[in-house]
Order: C-alpha cells, then sequence, then structure tokens
C-alpha cells in the first residue's frame, strides 16, 4: 500500500512551469550539481532549475531516500579538494608582518627583499606572490618594484578559496629548515600549505575586514566585479567638516526659476500674464485672480510645498559619514576596463552592514550623509529622458547597501529621488495649451 | 557518510564569527542535529556563481549556542589554535608535507584515469562520425569535404567548449593539454607531477584542540530572541536566518535540502509592547509567501531567571494568519 502511494509520488516529479526565481534565495539541492558535471561537459554549464521540495516529513522510504541522495550530493560537493596543477600553480607567501615599510629593515623571511621598495602597497597588505602569472592580477594586487605582488586579505582568501592560489607559512612561523639558506627552490618545496582554516583564521580580522565584508567582496568577485577599497574602509579615519547647516539649502521654495535667459523671459511672461502675483494668497484664491491662459502656470502656482533637490546638496567627503553607513567597496562592472594603477570612477558604492551589529533602519540623517558621501550621478541617456520613471529609480546620488544577516547578503539599493524635478503638468500626454473642452480626450487612432 | 565525527566538534571562533570548516562535522551536525548553518566559502569546482556555495559554513551565535548547550561542540579560539604552528617539531612537519604529496598524487592519478577515458569516449565518436562522414563520401562526393571540416569541428569541440569563457576549474587547463596532445597524437601521456593541495582544516598539523577542554572558550553570547530559536529547534525545526525573507529566523519542518520553510519567525519578550502594525504586516507576509507568521518568545525575562536554559522552558509561540472568510 505505502509502495502504491510512494509511486505516486514518483510519478509526479517535474512540475511544467518554472518562474523565475532567484536562485540563491533558497537552499539549494546539491544533486544538482551531479548532473552538472563540469569536468566532463562544460557545454551544460548553465545553472540548473532548481529541484522539487517536499511540504512536510512523511515516513516514507522514498523521501528518506531522496534526502539521503541529496545530503550526499551536498557532502561530495563540499569535499570537493582544492588542487593546484603543477604547471598553473601560483605560489604565494603570507607575511604576518605586512610589506616591509619603506627604510625599515624588513622582516625575517624576505631576506632577498631591498628594503623601501614597498612604497606603492598598501600597508594592509599581507600575502605577497614571488612569481605571479595568471589573469587574477589583472584586477587584483599591487605590485611594489620588484615585481612582486602584493595581494590583501580579502583577495589572497578569496583566490585561496577558489582554489587558484596557493598560500604558504613563512618560514618566520613554522620555523627554519634544515636546508641551508638562500636555496630559495628549495625552501618553496619544504614551506607549509595554508589550509583554508588557517587562511580564514590569519586573514579575517587583518586591516578592517570582517567577515561580512569578506563575504560581500567574495560574492560581487565571483560573478565578475572587480572591487577595490573605498577611502571609507579604515573606520577609524573619520573627517569633521560640518556641512550640515549647508543642507538646509537643498528645500527649494516653490516658484523658484533657474537663472539662464529662459528663466529670466519666463518670468517676465509670467509678470505680464498675471500682475497680480500669487501674494495675495491668504485672502484669495491660491492661484491669484486674473486671466490664466494654459494649465502649466496653474499648475506651477499650486505647487506650494517646498521639495528637496537633490542636485543643490553639497557633496561630502567620505570620511565624514558613520560606521556602518559609509562607502567601503568600489565596485566595477566586468564591462569596465580597469587599470591598477588609475581606477576609474567605480560603477557601483557599496557599504557593508552587519545586522547583528546594526539591528535597526539607518535614521535620515545617517542615511543622508551616506548620499551626500557618493557623487552627483543624475539619470542621463536617451532611455532615462524617456522615461519618467526610470528617471525616478534612478535618482540623484546612489548607493548599495549590502545586508549580511549571519552569511546571508541582501543588496539594497538606495537612491536619491526628487519628484519636484519631474514635472508632470510639462508631459508630453497632458495638456498644455489653453484649455479646450473639459476632459475630452482623443480616441486612439 | 555515516561517520561521527570525534565529539564535542570544535566549531572555529573567527574575528567573532562561529565558522565550520570541516565536512565531516557538518553533514553530522545536519544529520543528527538539525543544524545547517549557512555555506559562504567558494566551491572550487564551480567558482563563478553564487547558487551553490561551499565551505566554510557560518553559524549563527544561537546555533553555537544550541550545540554547546548539548554538549555536542565546543568553542575553540582559532587565532591561538594556530599559534601552535610555530611549535610543530620538523619532523611532524615533514611527514604532513609528505601526506600531502601522496594525496596530490592520489588527486593526479585519479584525474588521468578519468582523462583516458574521457579520450576514449571522444575517440569513439569521432570514429564514428569518421565512418558518417565516409558514407556520406560514397554517396555524395561533392559533400564530402564539409564532412572532413565536420569531424574536425568535433574533435576540436571538447577544447573549444573548456576554453569557453574563463576556465571553470583547476583541471581545465588539464582538460585543455590532453585534447592537444590527442590532436597531435601522442597518446602516452607524461609521467605526472603531484598535484599541490590546499587542504581544507589544519589538522592534522595541528593536534586537534578538543584534546585540551582548557582552551575551550566561554559560551557565545545570544540575543534575546535565543529562547525562541531552542525552543523550535528542540521540536525539530531546522532554523536559518530570516532578514531577507522579513523575519527573524525561517523555520522548516525539515532538512531545508529537501523541505519549504512552514513559519516566518519573530521573537518578542513577553512584556513587551508591540505595534499592532508589525503583527499586521507579519501576517500579510506570511500569508503571502504561503507561510504562518510565527511570533512568540519567553514569559520570564532575563533578570528573573539563572540562566537562558530557564527561559526556554517558559516559551510561547503564536502563528497569526489571515484567515479567508
Amino acid at each position: 500500500m505505502a509502495d502504491a502511494d510512494e509511486d505516486a509520488v514518483r510519478g509526479t516529479t517535474v512540475e511544467a512551469t518554472q518562474i523565475e526565481v532567484d536562485l540563491s534565495d533558497e537552499t539549494q539541492d546539491f544533486r544538482l550539481l551531479n548532473h552538472l558535471n563540469f569536468l566532463t561537459d562544460t557545454s551544460s554549464s548553465s545553472l540548473p532549475r532548481r529541484g522539487e521540495k517536499d511540504f512536510e516529513p512523511n515516513p516514507t522510504e522514498f523521501q528518506a531516500d531522496v534526502l539521503s541522495a541529496s545530503r550526499q550530493a551536498m557532502h561530495n560537493a563540499l569535499a570537493h579538494p582544492r588542487l593546484h596543477n603543477p604547471k598553473t600553480q601560483v605560489i604565494a607567501i603570507y607575511a604576518p608582518e605586512g610589506p616591509p615599510p619603506a627604510p625599515a629593515v624588513t622582516p625575517g623571511q624576505d631576506t632577498a627583499k631591498t628594503p623601501s621598495r614597498g612604497a606603492s602597497v598598501s600597508p594592509d597588505a599581507c600575502v605577497y606572490v614571488p612569481s605571479p602569472k595568471g589573469q587574477y592580477f589583472k584586477s587584483m594586487g599591487q605590485a611594489d618594484r620588484k615585481g612582486v605582488i602584493w595581494l590583501l586579505p580579502e583577495e589572497a582568501l578569496y583566490l585561496l578559496e577558489r582554489g587558484s592560489l596557493d598560500i604558504r607559512w613563512p618560514t618566520s612561523i613554522t620555523g627554519g629548515t634544515t636546508v641551508e639558506e638562500g636555496s630559495e627552490e628549495e625552501e618553496e618545496k619544504l614551506s607549509i600549505p595554508m589550509s583554508l582554516q588557517a587562511a580564514y583564521t590569519c586573514l579575517i580580522g587583518r586591516g578592517g575586514l570582517t567577515l561580512e565584508r569578506f563575504t560581500v567582496f567574495s560574492s560581487l568577485k565571483r560573478i565578475g566585479y572587480a572591487i577595490s577599497r573605498a577611502p571609507g574602509w579604515d573606520e577609524s579615519t573619520e573627517v569633521d567638516d560640518s556641512v550640515d547647516e549647508h543642507s538646509r539649502h537643498a528645500y527649494t521654495q516653490p516658484l523658484k526659476r533657474g537663472a539662464g535667459l529662459a528663466g529670466i523671459l519666463g518670468s517676465i511672461f509670467n509678470w505680464i500674464n498675471d500682475p497680480k502675483s500669487t501674494s495675495s494668497t491668504a485672502a484669495g484664491p491660491v492661484i491669484g485672480y486674473g486671466i490664466h491662459r494654459n494649465y502649466a502656470d496653474i499648475y506651477k502656482k499650486l505647487a506650494l510645498i517646498p521639495w528637496y533637490d537633490p542636485t543643490l546638496t553639497p557633496t561630502r567627503n567620505s570620511l565624514n559619514t558613520s560606521s556602518p553607513f559609509r562607502v567601503i567597496f568600489y565596485v566595477y562592472k566586468p564591462s569596465t576596463p580597469i587599470k591598477k594603477s588609475a581606477l576609474p570612477p567605480p560603477d557601483f558604492r557599496i557599504a557593508v552592514i552587519n545586522t547583528r551589529e546594526q539591528t535597526t533602519a539607518p535614521t535620515l540623517p545617517e542615511l543622508s550623509a551616506l548620499l551626500e558621501s557618493t557623487p552627483l550621478d543624475p539619470p542621463h541617456g536617451e532611455k532615462m529622458a524617456r522615461q519618467m520613471y526610470m528617471r525616478l529609480r534612478h535618482g540623484y546620488r546612489n548607493v548599495i547597501l549590502a545586508v549580511v544577516d549571519q552569511g546571508v547578503t541582501s543588496f539594497l539599493r538606495v537612491a536619491d529621488v526628487a519628484f519636484g524635478k519631474e514635472r508632470l503638468y510639462e508631459g508630453a500626454n497632458v495638456p498644455t495649451g489653453p484649455k479646450k473642452g473639459g476632459n475630452f480626450r482623443k480616441k486612439k487612432r | 557518510m555515516e561517520s561521527t565525527p570525534t565529539l564535542p566538534i570544535p566549531i572555529s571562533y573567527v574575528s567573532g564569527r562561529y565558522l565550520l570548516f570541516s565536512i565531516d562535522a557538518v553533514t553530522y551536525l545536519r544529520r543528527e542535529h538539525n543544524i545547517c548553518g549557512v555555506l559562504i566559502g567558494t566551491l572550487p569546482q564551480i567558482p563563478q556563481q553564487n547558487v551553490f556555495l561551499g565551505l566554510p559554513l557560518e553559524l549563527m551565535p544561537e546555533e553555537a549556542r544550541v550545540l554547546v548547550d548539548k554538549d555536542v561542540a565546543c568553542i575553540v579560539d582559532e587565532a591561538r589554535a594556530h599559534d601552535g604552528m610555530r611549535s610543530r617539531l620538523e619532523e611532524d612537519r615533514r611527514q604532513y608535507l609528505r601526506d600531502l604529496e601522496s594525496q596530490g598524487q592520489l588527486a593526479t592519478r585519479m584525474l588521468a584515469d578519468r582523462k583516458d577515458q574521457q579520450r576514449e569516449q571522444s575517440l569513439k565518436e569521432i570514429d564514428e562520425k569518421k565512418a558518417k562522414g565516409l558514407a556520406a563520401k560514397a554517396a555524395k562526393a561533392a559533400n564530402a569535404a564539409k564532412a572532413a571540416a565536420d569531424a574536425q569541428n568535433a574533435a576540436s569541440s571538447t577544447s573549444a567548449a573548456t576554453e569557453k569563457g574563463e576556465p571553470k576549474s583547476v583541471f581545465a587547463g588539464e582538460d585543455e593539454s590532453s585534447s592537444l596532445s590527442r590532436t597531435t597524437g601522442t597518446s602516452t601521456p607524461a609521467p605526472h607531477q603531484a598535484m599541490g593541495v590546499t587542504p581544507t582544516t589544519s589538522y592534522p598539523l595541528l593536534p586537534h584542540p578538543v584534546s585540551s577542554s582548557a582552551q575551550y572558550l566561554p559560551k557565545p553570547e545570544v540575543p534575546l530572541s535565543y529562547p525562541l530559536f531552542a525552543h523550535l529547534h528542540s521540536r525539530g525545526y531546522f532554523l536559518s536566518p530570516g532578514l531577507r525573507f522579513g523575519c527573524q529566523y525561517v523555520a522548516y519542518p525539515g532538512d531545508p535540502l529537501r523541505f519549504h520553510s512552514h513559519f516566518v519567525v519573530v521573537s518578542a519578550e513577553w512584556d513587551q509592547e508591540m505595534d499592532l502594525m508589525d503583527i499586521v504586516n507579519g501576517g500579510r507576509l506570511g500569508t503571502g509567501v504561503k507561510k504562518g507568521f510565527l511570533l512568540g518568545g519567553p514569559q520570564k525575562r532575563r533578570d528573573e531567571v539563572e540562566s537562558e536554559a530557564d527561559r526556554i522552558e517558559t516559551v510561547r509561540t503564536f502563528s497569526i494568519e489571515w484567515a479567508g472568510m
């Protein structure tokens, strides 16, 4: 009897329609990985459909089998080793003391390195690659003048984790070998590879790298973005140039016209049309007496409420924001050409928030300080000019909040929207001319 | 897979977070103790996606606490444990390196075997295509050149596929060279060098930290929602962090690998004033995604009891659903 039930369950395996869902939202069935057979057949490397799930546990053998198969598949996938082909192996060495400071004597293990050569290397870098090869160093690492590439902790950990870098313990920690000094090759052979565990232990927590920051870094890196640290990375550097009193001016008073000839002409015409201007609102109708020749005029006079104009806010020093609401990563799309020595303006700016430390939503001052620290990025382009809602969504300044909840990351885009700048009455679809026949609308042809 | 690792399982305390690096521990805790955690690492075999992730596994402090309270796990300060690297004897190091090398050689051999199989199969395919091409030649001489070109394409298709985009894994380079050697006709592979191996955990190089219980760190600090977490966990629910779904925890009736979640869970203190809107929002949210909105908490405050464990016993839960009337 139970068998009959199970057969019925077996029969209905595949649902007909699959709505588009964010696959990373849910726990994935690792059995799908087995179908991916990436070693033999790369043509099926597209991501699999998600597995079918049951509503609740039942005591059937079938369900137990499927679950155990899923778990086995997960076990196998996670147990996959990180191997390095000797031909392509890139070896790096962990340097707990960081790059040698310019004038000082170099720490123990890199006796071969001449001092005063790590000038361009970030002091937070702590892993160096003596003979860099491969594609990864195009967007990561900083070379000192000797051609040795120094990696920041997040870069080194990411590369190790994806199996592209073999980091070794320095002999200063593990102790020297009996092999005579100088034969570097021999030393490399006898140095101990760092485990994933050791790499996390040594690299997380170094130079402000929290696990949350690393999670965000690696999840973006995996899907192809290039990332660099923003000036706000270091929480202790705070600059206080008080711009707060300026931000009040961002509220535009109604009826203010822009400068320029058009503005002046406009105000003259307004004055001609309507000599008794709205100054008499207390006594009379809001739009004043007089002849109203078009709707635009009337609407303009109805715009009584002050509105926020993001273009008028002063740009704030990015260091004048308080953690965690400050930009710590600059992110570049894969299509953006990157030159490590002269980074272009980033495509995205990211602030990382740990939900266990920051349990409340940002306050308005925090959020506006964060937005003010990003440069003005008004909507542009043909598509934006055409579509108002695209413009509204894009906003005038924007920043991305990466909210990390115990390893689960959500990305939120926050933009400074200027509704006041969208004059609906000036749009193409609204009657602008003199009033003609009430609400009558032309039939669409 | 059904093995039980040595208890208690060491949970790595790294820079304020709780991590697991041992695959056996991860599988065991999932199977026997309903602890899932969140995988946060890159899978080396498919590193360019975010859907399937690998080790390490991040545990919520609540999860770590539940395990420590059950004496299944202990918290180990990894930074201190890795100081042990300084005191390894040279003999240990050499032994460890030898172990790694033999692992690497094993991996090389397995890959070579797999490659041989692949090569045989693709050679077979090419032969079939060639046979087809010959048949076509016999039938229609004019098409012969095109058929040969097809066969040529088939021969190079494997390498073309591996070259598509970036190499997907460390083996990609290997595959390429294999297809190259096939096309050039040298069928005997050169004696392989051992693969380099990056181990996942630092043991057995370091002494297993469980051996010295003096090194255990104190129990993890937990948020006020811990009693509700522990209560649901003790009832067999699997719990995941839930902020992305608009709640504190998502509760699954079984392993999330297999089952959809049933509840979006929010914890509250017993005498905590709540905004009615929050309850309405939670109810709407839960009903909208076919789950129940579960609201619960202990009836005692922290200052009224000796330990968190006493609070767990007093937990009451309520589920709120939009009724279809």
